[in-house]
């Protein structure tokens, strides 16, 4: 076995060895100006909405689409957030904003503290049909939300919170339960038995052992999971759409009414800046912790 | 290792998790097939006329706009392959040639961050016809130039597979990355002592290690087919005409446009037979890759 290990690091060594010896090549040329196209390709519909979104109409109407602005303005952006119509409420996309922010904090709350207490329960404790339950999990996480949806609204309706933040929030948090859980079982499965023989002695009660010991070691899965559930959340439409009643609409079902229902004259600059407006939060935690936004959609497509 | 020291309290701590998946998952999902058999319109009934069970689902499968919604979930389906087969030339690429590794695989994955609904209104703006990219085409004096996709019938579900493709190859690529990754080293070597082609080297070695992962990438994204909803609507919002509804949409709309609960849940069951259809697959593949996995460390 460690000879095997050693002769794996020895062929690696070498192959690196001649990595670094050999000069660019042609093929490697070609590859990397293929790449470059390609990703500029990715690139062009968030350049082509930033750069329109700074473009005053009178531009825009001369149909020069990826062309910089002539003249930058700031004007969409403002009107985009404060006074956009959203239907029959104009103003902006702010309300949805803020909106977005009440659904996430507990629907975080709520499905991260209930996904890693089940979590740890499933994965360290001795509970027999724990097997069984976990297979189940694993089903419910690849139900499609419109199977539930309508049982789900009756069911919130009786408990007569429908059409509020919380319903929208509490819907986020059952759905993502399944998935949640068995990410945070996989996570806990795999803590040294010395570990948890050592919280045996030392304090020996379920919720003890959880708070003092499992959670403190859980910082990296965490981070997984909050980008996971804060881009979901955020980027989620239809939860928000059916359970959300006027006035608490989350930022997307807005974002949604402002561009696709709105009459009249189109203001493309302020749809654009609408549309990027909904998308930085997303695209703030993607950049700014893009090592472990890949860890996330990764556990949340397979390890289930 | 398990613990044996407290009986309750963990079973106490599993209450929520239990009650959700009974109620809001098992229950919720009885509860959708057993509307679907009833006359329910816009309030649940709950009894079942025996003599006409069925009715819900006949009428479901005379409905050309529901026929429509399956013929675009094949068409998505087989549109968006080329996500996965584009996802894994540019996975071979960034691994074949490390430089720039972070850089590229940052750039590909950003759509995924972003919202459908932001998607789509992005794509709805490229292909307006008068001001998006059939015009920028035309100003380049390529006169007949046809980029007014989304207002063709015909055309319009391939502006959504661009759209969705968009959104989801970096996905597809950093699975296929992680699954290259995964390749023991000593194969490069070997092959190219071996002087293998590169060609036969992808097509007979490399591929063929790799169908786990393009399988489970198949299965995730026909997964992701059947619920196809956000980008519809807001690129086309089903139309024109209903030309771009899918099964998901046909839900939403059975139920929030036409309130018809029976029959937005006869749907909903068959969306639901689909799923469990591609799923039963996944559980294999998985439950087979956790063998293998299991072999390679003994």
């Amino acid at each position: 076995m460690t000879v095997t290990i050693e002769a794996t690091a020895f062929a690696a060594d070498r192959v690196k060895v001649k990595r670094r010896r050999r000069r660019i090549r042609g093929s490697s040329i070609a590859i990397l100006v293929f790449l470059t196209m390609c990703a500029a390709f990715v690139s062009v519909p968030l350049y082509v909405v930033i750069v329109t979104s700074f473009k005053t109409m009178d531009q825009i109407a001369q149909g020069q689409i990826f062309s910089l602005p002539t003249e930058w303005t700031l004007e969409p952006w403002r009107y985009a957030w404060s006074q956009t119509c959203a239907g029959m409420t104009c103003k902006g996309v702010s309300a949805g904003f803020w909106t977005s922010l009440k659904i996430l904090f507990p629907s975080l709350l709520l499905s991260i503290g209930v996904s890693s207490v089940t979590g740890y329960a499933l994965a360290l404790w001795k509970i027999n049909w724990a097997g069984t339950f976990l297979f189940i999990l694993f089903l419910c996480a690849f139900v499609p939300f419109q199977i539930i949806m309508i049982p789900l609204v009756v069911l919130v309706s009786s408990l007569g919170i429908f059409g509020t933040v919380w319903a929208v929030a509490l819907v986020h948090a059952i759905l993502s339960m399944p998935l949640l859980t068995l990410i945070f079982r996989n996570f806990y499965k795999d803590i040294p038995d010395e570990i948890i023989k050592a919280a045996i002695m030392d304090c020996g009660s379920f919720w003890k052992i959880f708070l003092e010991i499992i959670l403190p070691m859980s910082a990296n899965i965490m981070i997984v999971v909050l980008i996971l559930m804060i881009t979901s959340v955020w980027n989620d439409y239809l939860i928000g759409l059916t359970f959300g009643g006027v006035g608490t609409q989350p930022m997307t079902v807005i974002l949604a009414n402002t561009v696709i229902t709105s009459f009249g004259e189109v203001r493309y600059n302020v749809n654009m800046a609408a549309a990027l407006l909904t998308a930085i939060p997303p695209l703030v935690v993607y950049f700014g912790l893009g090592k472990f936004f890949v860890e996330g959609i990764t556990a949340g497509a397979i390890k289930g | 290792m398990a613990i044996r020291w407290s009986w309750a309290s963990p079973r106490i701590a599993l209450i929520p998790a239990l009650t959700t998946t009974a109620v809001a998952f098992l229950g919720a999902i009885l509860w959708t097939i057993w509307i679907s058999f009833t006359r329910s319109r816009r309030f649940p009934e709950y009894t079942i006329d025996l003599s006409s069970w069925s009715r819900q689902y006949e009428r479901l499968f005379n409905d050309s706009s529901w026929t429509t919604a399956l013929g675009n979930i094949l068409v998505l389906a087989i549109g968006n392959a080329l996500a996965i087969l584009f996802g894994f030339i540019l996975a071979a690429m960034i691994e074949r040639e490390k430089r720039g590794e972070g850089f590229f695989r940052t750039i590909f994955l950003y759509p995924l961050a972003l919202s459908l609904i932001v998607t789509g209104i992005a794509w709805r703006w490229i292909f307006n016809p008068d001001l998006g990219v059939q015009n920028f085409l035309r100003g380049l004096g390529w006169e007949s130039a046809n980029f007014n996709w989304l207002a063709d019938t015909r055309t319009a579900m391939y502006g959504i597979i661009l759209a969705s493709i968009w959104h989801g190859l970096g996905f597809y690529m950093a699975l296929m990355l992680a699954g290259l990754k995964s390749i023991n080293s000593e194969i490069w070597s070997a092959a190219r002592l071996d002087g293998v082609s590169l060609w036969k080297l992808y097509t007979e070695i490399i591929i063929p290690m790799m169908k786990f992962t393009f399988l489970t990438c198949a299965i995730l994204l026909s997964l992701g087919v059947v619920k196809t909803y956000d980008i519809v609507l807001a690129m086309t919002n089903g139309g024109p005409g209903t030309s771009t509804w899918t099964p998901a949409y046909f839900v939403v709309n059975s139920f929030g446009a036409r309130g018809n609960i029976g029959y937005a849940s006869a749907a909903a069951v068959i969306m639901l037979l689909m799923t469990a259809a591609l799923f039963l697959p996944l559980m294999l593949v998985t439950a087979w890759q956790a063998r293998r996995r299991e072999g390679r460390t003994l």
